[in-house]
Protein backbone atom coordinates (compact mmCIF):
# COMPACT_ATOMS: atom_id res chain seq x y z
CA UNK A 1 0.00 0.00 0.00
CA UNK A 2 0.78 3.77 -0.30
CA UNK A 3 1.72 5.56 2.90
CA UNK A 4 3.45 8.85 4.34
CA UNK A 5 6.69 7.93 6.40
CA UNK A 6 9.03 10.02 7.77
CA UNK A 7 12.29 10.06 6.03
CA UNK A 8 14.51 12.40 7.99
CA UNK A 9 13.81 16.08 9.91
CA UNK A 10 11.66 18.57 7.64
CA UNK A 11 11.25 15.27 5.14
CA UNK A 12 8.18 12.74 4.35
CA UNK A 13 7.73 11.11 1.38
CA UNK A 14 4.69 8.59 0.37
CA UNK A 15 6.30 4.90 -0.58
CA UNK A 16 5.57 1.47 -0.67
CA UNK A 17 5.07 -0.12 2.59
CA UNK A 18 3.53 -3.68 3.45
CA UNK A 19 -0.36 -3.95 4.06
CA UNK A 20 -0.97 -4.25 7.32
CA UNK A 21 -2.41 -7.10 8.63
CA UNK A 22 -5.09 -8.33 11.29
CA UNK A 23 -2.00 -9.71 14.17
CA UNK A 24 -4.54 -9.49 17.24
CA UNK A 25 -7.69 -10.81 17.53
CA UNK A 26 -9.42 -7.68 18.37
CA UNK A 27 -7.57 -5.63 15.85
CA UNK A 28 -9.38 -4.16 12.36
CA UNK A 29 -8.16 -3.61 9.50
CA UNK A 30 -9.54 0.24 8.07
CA UNK A 31 -9.47 1.44 4.34
CA UNK A 32 -9.01 5.01 4.67
CA UNK A 33 -11.51 7.36 3.06
CA UNK A 34 -10.03 10.82 4.45
CA UNK A 35 -6.65 11.43 6.63
CA UNK A 36 -5.42 14.63 8.00
CA UNK A 37 -2.10 15.97 9.35
CA UNK A 38 -1.89 17.27 12.85
CA UNK A 39 -0.29 19.95 14.65
CA UNK A 40 0.98 16.59 16.52
CA UNK A 41 2.53 15.47 13.62
CA UNK A 42 5.16 17.95 13.12
CA UNK A 43 6.66 17.25 16.51
CA UNK A 44 7.96 13.83 14.42
CA UNK A 45 8.62 15.29 11.03
CA UNK A 46 11.04 18.00 13.44
CA UNK A 47 12.29 15.25 14.91
CA UNK A 48 11.62 16.12 18.74
CA UNK A 49 9.51 12.77 19.27
CA UNK A 50 11.50 9.69 17.48
CA UNK A 51 10.48 8.13 14.54
CA UNK A 52 12.96 6.05 12.71
CA UNK A 53 13.51 6.83 9.03
CA UNK A 54 10.25 4.73 6.44
CA UNK A 55 8.34 4.54 9.78
CA UNK A 56 4.28 5.74 8.78
CA UNK A 57 2.93 8.73 10.75
CA UNK A 58 -0.65 9.96 11.22
CA UNK A 59 -3.34 8.94 13.57
CA UNK A 60 -6.86 11.39 12.14
CA UNK A 61 -8.62 9.06 10.11
CA UNK A 62 -11.77 8.12 8.84
CA UNK A 63 -13.25 4.91 6.58
CA UNK A 64 -14.35 1.66 5.88
CA UNK A 65 -13.51 -1.02 7.49
CA UNK A 66 -12.06 -3.49 5.65
CA UNK A 67 -11.09 -6.96 7.85
CA UNK A 68 -11.53 -7.48 11.39
CA UNK A 69 -10.05 -10.29 13.86
CA UNK A 70 -12.43 -13.07 15.60
CA UNK A 71 -12.82 -10.85 18.80
CA UNK A 72 -14.59 -7.98 17.05
CA UNK A 73 -18.17 -7.82 17.81
CA UNK A 74 -19.55 -4.35 16.84
CA UNK A 75 -18.13 -3.84 13.59
CA UNK A 76 -17.86 -5.96 10.13
CA UNK A 77 -16.46 -5.50 6.75
CA UNK A 78 -18.34 -2.17 5.29
CA UNK A 79 -18.91 -0.23 8.46
CA UNK A 80 -17.88 3.42 8.35
CA UNK A 81 -15.92 4.74 10.90
CA UNK A 82 -13.63 6.91 12.30
CA UNK A 83 -10.75 6.21 14.67
CA UNK A 84 -9.44 7.77 18.16
CA UNK A 85 -5.94 8.91 18.06
CA UNK A 86 -5.91 7.70 21.53
CA UNK A 87 -5.57 3.98 20.99
CA UNK A 88 -6.76 2.64 24.50
CA UNK A 89 -7.53 -1.23 25.62
CA UNK A 90 -10.95 -0.45 26.85
CA UNK A 91 -10.48 -2.93 30.10
CA UNK A 92 -8.11 -1.66 32.22
CA UNK A 93 -9.59 0.54 35.28
CA UNK A 94 -9.09 3.85 33.77
CA UNK A 95 -10.93 2.74 30.33
CA UNK A 96 -13.47 1.33 32.15
CA UNK A 97 -14.07 5.06 34.31
CA UNK A 98 -13.49 7.46 31.06
CA UNK A 99 -10.15 8.50 31.40
CA UNK A 100 -8.44 6.49 28.28
CA UNK A 101 -5.93 8.89 28.20
CA UNK A 102 -4.59 7.19 31.02
CA UNK A 103 -5.07 3.82 29.92
CA UNK A 104 -2.32 1.30 31.52
CA UNK A 105 -1.79 0.29 27.33
CA UNK A 106 -1.59 3.64 26.02
CA UNK A 107 -1.01 4.01 22.38
CA UNK A 108 -0.67 6.08 19.38
CA UNK A 109 -1.32 5.65 15.95
CA UNK A 110 1.31 6.82 13.54
CA UNK A 111 3.81 7.94 16.35
CA UNK A 112 7.00 5.04 16.20
CA UNK A 113 7.96 3.51 19.24
CA UNK A 114 6.25 6.56 21.30
CA UNK A 115 3.30 5.35 20.68
CA UNK A 116 3.74 1.71 20.97
CA UNK A 117 4.92 1.26 17.44
CA UNK A 118 1.71 1.09 15.54
CA UNK A 119 1.17 2.29 11.60
CA UNK A 120 0.40 5.26 10.54
CA UNK A 121 -2.99 6.60 9.36
CA UNK A 122 -1.62 8.96 6.14
CA UNK A 123 -1.80 5.62 4.09
CA UNK A 124 -4.55 3.48 2.58
CA UNK A 125 -4.97 0.99 5.31
CA UNK A 126 -4.51 1.27 8.81
CA UNK A 127 -4.51 -1.81 11.76
CA UNK A 128 -6.76 -0.45 14.84
CA UNK A 129 -6.13 -2.38 17.30
CA UNK A 130 -9.11 -3.27 20.08
CA UNK A 131 -11.07 -1.92 17.09
CA UNK A 132 -14.34 -1.85 19.33
CA UNK A 133 -13.13 0.31 21.29
CA UNK A 134 -11.25 2.68 19.08
CA UNK A 135 -13.19 3.20 16.67
CA UNK A 136 -16.84 5.06 16.31
CA UNK A 137 -19.17 4.19 13.55
CA UNK A 138 -20.42 7.45 11.31
CA UNK A 139 -24.15 7.82 11.14
CA UNK A 140 -25.26 8.58 7.61
CA UNK A 141 -25.47 12.13 6.63
CA UNK A 142 -22.04 13.21 8.67
CA UNK A 143 -19.82 13.52 5.60
CA UNK A 144 -16.42 12.14 6.31
CA UNK A 145 -14.68 15.57 6.25
CA UNK A 146 -16.97 16.42 8.72
CA UNK A 147 -16.40 12.91 10.98
CA UNK A 148 -12.67 13.04 10.72
CA UNK A 149 -11.67 15.54 13.64
CA UNK A 150 -14.17 13.73 15.66
CA UNK A 151 -11.22 11.22 16.57
CA UNK A 152 -8.96 13.84 17.79
CA UNK A 153 -8.89 17.98 17.60
CA UNK A 154 -12.99 18.52 17.15
CA UNK A 155 -13.41 15.85 20.18
CA UNK A 156 -10.23 17.55 22.10
CA UNK A 157 -12.48 21.03 21.83
CA UNK A 158 -15.86 19.24 23.14
CA UNK A 159 -13.84 17.74 25.60
CA UNK A 160 -12.19 21.10 27.60
CA UNK A 161 -15.41 22.86 26.70
CA UNK A 162 -17.40 20.24 28.46
CA UNK A 163 -15.02 19.98 31.67
CA UNK A 164 -15.14 23.19 32.23
CA UNK A 165 -18.31 23.52 34.02
CA UNK A 166 -19.65 26.40 31.93
CA UNK A 167 -23.04 27.85 32.39
CA UNK A 168 -25.41 29.54 30.16
CA UNK A 169 -24.76 33.49 29.60
CA UNK A 170 -21.00 32.56 31.13
CA UNK A 171 -18.24 34.47 29.43
CA UNK A 172 -15.71 32.07 28.14
CA UNK A 173 -11.94 33.14 26.71
CA UNK A 174 -10.23 30.96 24.42
CA UNK A 175 -6.56 31.52 24.46
CA UNK A 176 -4.96 30.42 21.10
CA UNK A 177 -7.68 30.07 18.32
CA UNK A 178 -5.67 27.15 16.19
CA UNK A 179 -7.44 24.03 15.56
CA UNK A 180 -7.98 22.96 19.06
CA UNK A 181 -9.34 27.08 20.44
CA UNK A 182 -11.57 26.50 17.05
CA UNK A 183 -13.44 23.85 18.32
CA UNK A 184 -13.47 24.64 21.77
CA UNK A 185 -15.09 27.95 20.70
CA UNK A 186 -17.49 26.44 18.95
CA UNK A 187 -18.14 23.75 21.82
CA UNK A 188 -18.58 26.33 24.22
CA UNK A 189 -20.94 27.97 22.49
CA UNK A 190 -23.28 25.05 22.14
CA UNK A 191 -23.44 24.30 25.78
CA UNK A 192 -24.97 27.96 26.51
CA UNK A 193 -21.74 30.54 26.67
CA UNK A 194 -22.87 33.75 26.67
CA UNK A 195 -19.73 35.19 24.74
CA UNK A 196 -16.82 33.64 23.78
CA UNK A 197 -13.29 35.72 23.06
CA UNK A 198 -10.75 34.30 20.87
CA UNK A 199 -7.71 35.34 22.29
CA UNK A 200 -4.47 35.12 19.18
CA UNK A 201 -2.00 36.90 17.00
CA UNK A 202 -2.60 35.49 13.62
CA UNK A 203 -4.98 37.19 11.41
CA UNK A 204 -6.22 34.00 9.90
CA UNK A 205 -7.23 32.76 13.18
CA UNK A 206 -9.22 35.00 14.54
CA UNK A 207 -10.77 35.24 11.33
CA UNK A 208 -12.15 31.48 11.60
CA UNK A 209 -12.84 32.08 15.08
CA UNK A 210 -15.15 35.22 14.31
CA UNK A 211 -16.84 32.77 11.29
CA UNK A 212 -18.02 30.50 13.95
CA UNK A 213 -19.30 33.44 16.57
CA UNK A 214 -16.48 34.25 18.88
CA UNK A 215 -15.15 37.80 19.39
CA UNK A 216 -11.58 38.14 17.89
CA UNK A 217 -9.34 39.85 20.28
CA UNK A 218 -5.74 40.55 18.64
CA UNK A 219 -3.60 40.37 21.21
CA UNK A 220 -0.50 41.84 19.18
CA UNK A 221 -2.61 44.77 19.89
CA UNK A 222 -4.01 44.67 22.25
CA UNK A 223 -3.26 43.98 25.84
CA UNK A 224 -5.25 40.80 26.80
CA UNK A 225 -6.18 41.27 30.09
CA UNK A 226 -7.50 44.79 29.78
CA UNK A 227 -9.45 43.51 26.43
CA UNK A 228 -11.53 40.52 28.30
CA UNK A 229 -11.96 43.05 31.14
CA UNK A 230 -13.86 44.95 29.32
CA UNK A 231 -15.85 43.01 28.02
CA UNK A 232 -17.19 41.74 31.42
CA UNK A 233 -17.31 44.58 33.61
CA UNK A 234 -13.93 44.79 34.82
CA UNK A 235 -14.29 41.04 36.25
CA UNK A 236 -12.35 38.60 33.71
CA UNK A 237 -13.81 35.66 32.22
CA UNK A 238 -15.69 32.78 34.00
CA UNK A 239 -14.05 30.11 32.24
CA UNK A 240 -10.76 30.55 30.03
CA UNK A 241 -9.50 27.83 27.96
CA UNK A 242 -5.67 27.26 27.28
CA UNK A 243 -5.70 25.69 23.90
CA UNK A 244 -1.69 26.93 23.19
CA UNK A 245 0.37 24.87 25.38
CA UNK A 246 3.45 27.47 25.82
CA UNK A 247 4.33 29.08 29.57
CA UNK A 248 3.10 32.70 28.35
CA UNK A 249 -0.41 31.20 27.17
CA UNK A 250 -0.80 29.61 30.70
CA UNK A 251 -0.03 33.03 31.98
CA UNK A 252 -2.18 34.65 30.07
CA UNK A 253 -4.86 32.61 30.70
CA UNK A 254 -4.85 32.87 34.51
CA UNK A 255 -4.32 36.60 33.87
CA UNK A 256 -7.76 36.93 32.13
CA UNK A 257 -10.17 34.22 34.37
CA UNK A 258 -12.10 36.47 37.08
CA UNK A 259 -11.92 35.67 40.97
CA UNK A 260 -13.19 32.28 41.08
CA UNK A 261 -12.96 31.45 37.57
CA UNK A 262 -12.10 28.16 36.01
CA UNK A 263 -8.70 28.00 33.46
CA UNK A 264 -8.64 24.21 31.87
CA UNK A 265 -5.39 24.01 29.99
CA UNK A 266 -5.73 21.88 27.08
CA UNK A 267 -3.13 23.14 25.30
CA UNK A 268 -0.29 20.38 25.74
CA UNK A 269 3.05 20.75 27.69
CA UNK A 270 5.84 18.92 27.90
CA UNK A 271 8.98 20.61 30.17
CA UNK A 272 7.51 24.26 30.34
CA UNK A 273 8.02 26.07 33.75
CA UNK A 274 6.15 29.34 35.08
CA UNK A 275 7.14 31.35 38.09
CA UNK A 276 3.64 31.54 40.07
CA UNK A 277 2.40 33.31 43.58
CA UNK A 278 0.07 30.27 44.36
CA UNK A 279 -0.84 32.03 46.98
CA UNK A 280 -2.58 34.62 44.44
CA UNK A 281 -4.31 31.61 42.68
CA UNK A 282 -5.66 30.54 46.36
CA UNK A 283 -6.76 33.78 47.06
CA UNK A 284 -8.64 33.99 43.88
CA UNK A 285 -10.47 30.72 43.82
CA UNK A 286 -9.58 29.88 40.62
CA UNK A 287 -9.99 26.69 39.68
CA UNK A 288 -7.20 25.45 37.72
CA UNK A 289 -7.92 21.72 35.43
CA UNK A 290 -5.04 20.23 33.69
CA UNK A 291 -6.98 18.35 30.68
CA UNK A 292 -4.55 16.07 29.88
CA UNK A 293 -4.45 13.99 26.38
CA UNK A 294 -8.36 14.55 25.14
CA UNK A 295 -10.44 10.92 26.90
CA UNK A 296 -11.92 10.68 23.17
CA UNK A 297 -13.61 7.68 23.70
CA UNK A 298 -15.52 9.51 26.77
CA UNK A 299 -16.54 11.92 25.06
CA UNK A 300 -16.65 11.44 21.16
CA UNK A 301 -20.31 10.00 20.96
CA UNK A 302 -21.85 13.60 21.88
CA UNK A 303 -19.09 15.54 19.75
CA UNK A 304 -20.45 13.57 16.64
CA UNK A 305 -23.90 14.02 17.77
CA UNK A 306 -22.88 18.01 17.73
CA UNK A 307 -21.84 17.99 14.42
CA UNK A 308 -24.88 15.71 13.22
CA UNK A 309 -26.82 18.77 14.44
CA UNK A 310 -24.17 21.31 13.02
CA UNK A 311 -23.56 22.99 16.58
CA UNK A 312 -19.74 21.94 15.77
CA UNK A 313 -18.78 22.22 12.24
CA UNK A 314 -15.20 21.33 11.09
CA UNK A 315 -15.45 22.68 7.43
CA UNK A 316 -14.16 26.06 7.82
CA UNK A 317 -10.72 25.26 9.07
CA UNK A 318 -9.71 22.90 6.27
CA UNK A 319 -7.89 24.85 4.23
CA UNK A 320 -6.20 22.50 1.82
CA UNK A 321 -7.64 18.93 -0.30
CA UNK A 322 -4.80 16.93 -1.52
CA UNK A 323 -4.13 13.80 -2.84
CA UNK A 324 -2.40 11.28 -0.17
CA UNK A 325 0.80 11.57 -2.95
CA UNK A 326 1.01 15.30 -2.21
CA UNK A 327 1.34 14.76 1.57
CA UNK A 328 5.41 16.57 1.27
CA UNK A 329 3.57 19.38 0.22
CA UNK A 330 0.63 19.54 2.68
CA UNK A 331 3.22 18.95 5.31
CA UNK A 332 5.06 22.25 4.00
CA UNK A 333 2.48 24.15 3.69
CA UNK A 334 1.10 23.72 7.22
CA UNK A 335 4.51 23.72 8.88
CA UNK A 336 5.01 27.22 7.40
CA UNK A 337 1.41 27.96 8.52
CA UNK A 338 0.56 28.59 4.83
CA UNK A 339 -2.44 26.27 5.97
CA UNK A 340 -4.75 26.28 8.68
CA UNK A 341 -5.64 22.35 8.00
CA UNK A 342 -4.68 20.04 5.84
CA UNK A 343 -6.81 16.95 4.00
CA UNK A 344 -5.02 13.88 2.56
CA UNK A 345 -7.38 11.41 0.56
CA UNK A 346 -5.29 8.20 -0.54
CA UNK B 1 3.62 67.83 33.44
CA UNK B 2 5.49 65.10 33.56
CA UNK B 3 4.57 61.85 31.20
CA UNK B 4 3.81 58.52 33.08
CA UNK B 5 6.33 56.43 33.22
CA UNK B 6 9.32 58.13 32.27
CA UNK B 7 12.79 59.62 33.93
CA UNK B 8 11.22 62.52 34.27
CA UNK B 9 8.19 61.45 36.08
CA UNK B 10 10.42 58.98 38.17
CA UNK B 11 12.91 61.17 39.30
CA UNK B 12 10.18 63.44 40.72
CA UNK B 13 8.66 60.82 42.02
CA UNK B 14 12.07 59.45 43.94
CA UNK B 15 12.24 63.44 45.14
CA UNK B 16 8.64 63.24 46.93
CA UNK B 17 10.02 59.73 48.80
CA UNK B 18 12.80 61.10 49.87
CA UNK B 19 11.27 64.34 51.58
CA UNK B 20 8.60 61.68 52.73
CA UNK B 21 8.20 61.46 56.74
CA UNK B 22 5.85 59.16 56.15
CA UNK B 23 7.56 56.58 54.02
CA UNK B 24 10.97 56.90 55.77
CA UNK B 25 9.05 55.27 58.62
CA UNK B 26 6.87 53.25 56.93
CA UNK B 27 9.84 51.93 54.41
CA UNK B 28 12.38 52.03 57.25
CA UNK B 29 12.60 47.60 56.88
CA UNK B 30 12.21 47.44 53.42
CA UNK B 31 15.10 46.05 51.30
CA UNK B 32 15.40 45.42 48.07
CA UNK B 33 15.40 47.15 44.63
CA UNK B 34 11.55 46.86 42.42
CA UNK B 35 10.95 46.84 39.09
CA UNK B 36 7.39 48.27 37.64
CA UNK B 37 7.02 46.55 34.15
CA UNK B 38 4.26 48.67 32.58
CA UNK B 39 2.61 46.33 30.27
CA UNK B 40 2.10 47.70 26.25
CA UNK B 41 -1.69 48.82 25.34
CA UNK B 42 -0.75 49.36 21.62
CA UNK B 43 -4.55 50.52 21.52
CA UNK B 44 -3.94 52.89 24.34
CA UNK B 45 -1.24 54.73 22.76
CA UNK B 46 1.40 52.54 25.09
CA UNK B 47 3.15 50.32 22.06
CA UNK B 48 5.73 48.22 24.27
CA UNK B 49 6.56 47.04 27.79
CA UNK B 50 8.08 49.91 29.90
CA UNK B 51 9.73 49.11 33.08
CA UNK B 52 10.79 51.68 35.34
CA UNK B 53 13.28 50.69 38.46
CA UNK B 54 13.30 52.12 42.27
CA UNK B 55 16.08 50.89 44.76
CA UNK B 56 14.45 50.94 47.41
CA UNK B 57 16.43 50.69 51.09
CA UNK B 58 15.71 51.67 54.75
CA UNK B 59 13.24 54.22 53.91
CA UNK B 60 15.75 56.06 51.46
CA UNK B 61 14.94 55.44 47.46
CA UNK B 62 18.71 55.19 46.58
CA UNK B 63 18.19 55.35 42.55
CA UNK B 64 15.05 55.41 40.49
CA UNK B 65 15.00 55.29 36.46
CA UNK B 66 13.40 53.79 33.11
CA UNK B 67 14.95 50.97 32.36
CA UNK B 68 15.27 48.01 29.65
CA UNK B 69 13.22 44.83 30.07
CA UNK B 70 16.29 42.95 31.21
CA UNK B 71 17.89 45.21 33.78
CA UNK B 72 14.01 44.97 35.04
CA UNK B 73 14.26 41.02 35.41
CA UNK B 74 17.42 41.19 37.71
CA UNK B 75 15.43 43.27 40.36
CA UNK B 76 14.56 41.18 43.31
CA UNK B 77 11.07 42.36 43.14
CA UNK B 78 8.80 42.85 39.91
CA UNK B 79 5.26 43.98 39.33
CA UNK B 80 3.55 44.07 36.35
CA UNK B 81 0.66 45.13 34.57
CA UNK B 82 -1.04 46.26 32.05
CA UNK B 83 -0.61 50.21 31.44
CA UNK B 84 -4.03 51.04 32.13
CA UNK B 85 -3.99 49.30 35.68
CA UNK B 86 -1.28 51.13 36.59
CA UNK B 87 -3.12 54.51 35.63
CA UNK B 88 -5.73 53.44 37.76
CA UNK B 89 -3.36 52.94 41.00
CA UNK B 90 -1.74 56.46 40.33
CA UNK B 91 -5.72 58.26 40.36
CA UNK B 92 -6.29 56.30 43.33
CA UNK B 93 -9.24 53.30 42.09
CA UNK B 94 -7.21 50.28 42.80
CA UNK B 95 -5.69 49.35 46.09
CA UNK B 96 -2.10 48.11 45.12
CA UNK B 97 -2.07 45.40 47.63
CA UNK B 98 -5.79 44.13 46.90
CA UNK B 99 -4.67 44.08 43.22
CA UNK B 100 -1.34 42.27 43.98
CA UNK B 101 -3.81 39.48 46.09
CA UNK B 102 -6.33 39.49 43.20
CA UNK B 103 -3.68 39.02 40.45
CA UNK B 104 -4.62 42.24 38.82
CA UNK B 105 -1.12 43.33 39.56
CA UNK B 106 1.68 40.39 39.21
CA UNK B 107 4.27 40.12 41.67
CA UNK B 108 7.58 38.09 41.46
CA UNK B 109 9.33 38.14 44.41
CA UNK B 110 8.93 37.54 48.30
CA UNK B 111 4.53 38.67 48.15
CA UNK B 112 4.31 38.16 52.61
CA UNK B 113 7.21 40.51 52.76
CA UNK B 114 5.17 43.56 50.53
CA UNK B 115 2.23 42.59 52.33
CA UNK B 116 3.62 43.28 55.48
CA UNK B 117 5.22 46.81 54.27
CA UNK B 118 1.35 47.61 53.44
CA UNK B 119 1.92 51.10 55.04
CA UNK B 120 5.06 51.65 53.11
CA UNK B 121 2.95 50.89 49.88
CA UNK B 122 0.52 52.99 50.27
CA UNK B 123 2.29 55.57 50.77
CA UNK B 124 3.99 55.29 48.07
CA UNK B 125 1.01 55.07 46.20
CA UNK B 126 -0.23 58.24 47.31
CA UNK B 127 3.12 60.34 46.76
CA UNK B 128 2.58 59.31 42.86
CA UNK B 129 -0.80 61.14 43.12
CA UNK B 130 1.41 64.18 44.26
CA UNK B 131 3.53 63.44 40.79
CA UNK B 132 1.74 66.26 38.07
CA UNK B 133 1.34 63.55 35.89
CA UNK B 134 0.24 63.10 31.91
CA UNK B 135 -1.19 59.57 31.10
CA UNK B 136 0.68 58.06 27.63
CA UNK B 137 -2.53 58.05 25.19
CA UNK B 138 -4.39 60.99 25.92
CA UNK B 139 -2.01 63.83 24.30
Amino acid sequence: MRAVVYREIGRVEVAEVPDPLIEDPADAIVRVSLSAICGSDLHFFHGKAPLEPGETIGHEAVGIVEAVGPRVERFAPGDRVVVSFVIACGACWFCRNGQTQLCDDFRNLGAGIFGGSLGGAQAELVRVPAADFNLLRVPEGVEDERALFVGDILTTGVYAAGIAGIRAGDTVAVVGAGPVGFFAIQAARAVGAGQVLALDLEPGRLALAEGVGAVPIDVSQRNAQTAVDERTEGRGADVVIDAVGSAPAFERALDVARRGGTVVVVGMYTSETVQAQVGVWWTRAVTLLFAGICPVHAWWERAMEAVGAGQVDPTSIVSHRLRLEDAPLGYELFDTHRATKVLLRP
Amino acid sequence: MALFPSDEWISLFRDLINGSKEYAEAGKTWEGDIAFVFEAEPDHGVPQDLVAWLDLRHGVCHGARMVEAQEGDRAEYAIRAPYSRWREVVLGDLDPVKGMMQGKLKVRGDLPNIVRHVRAANELVHLTTLVPTEFMGTR
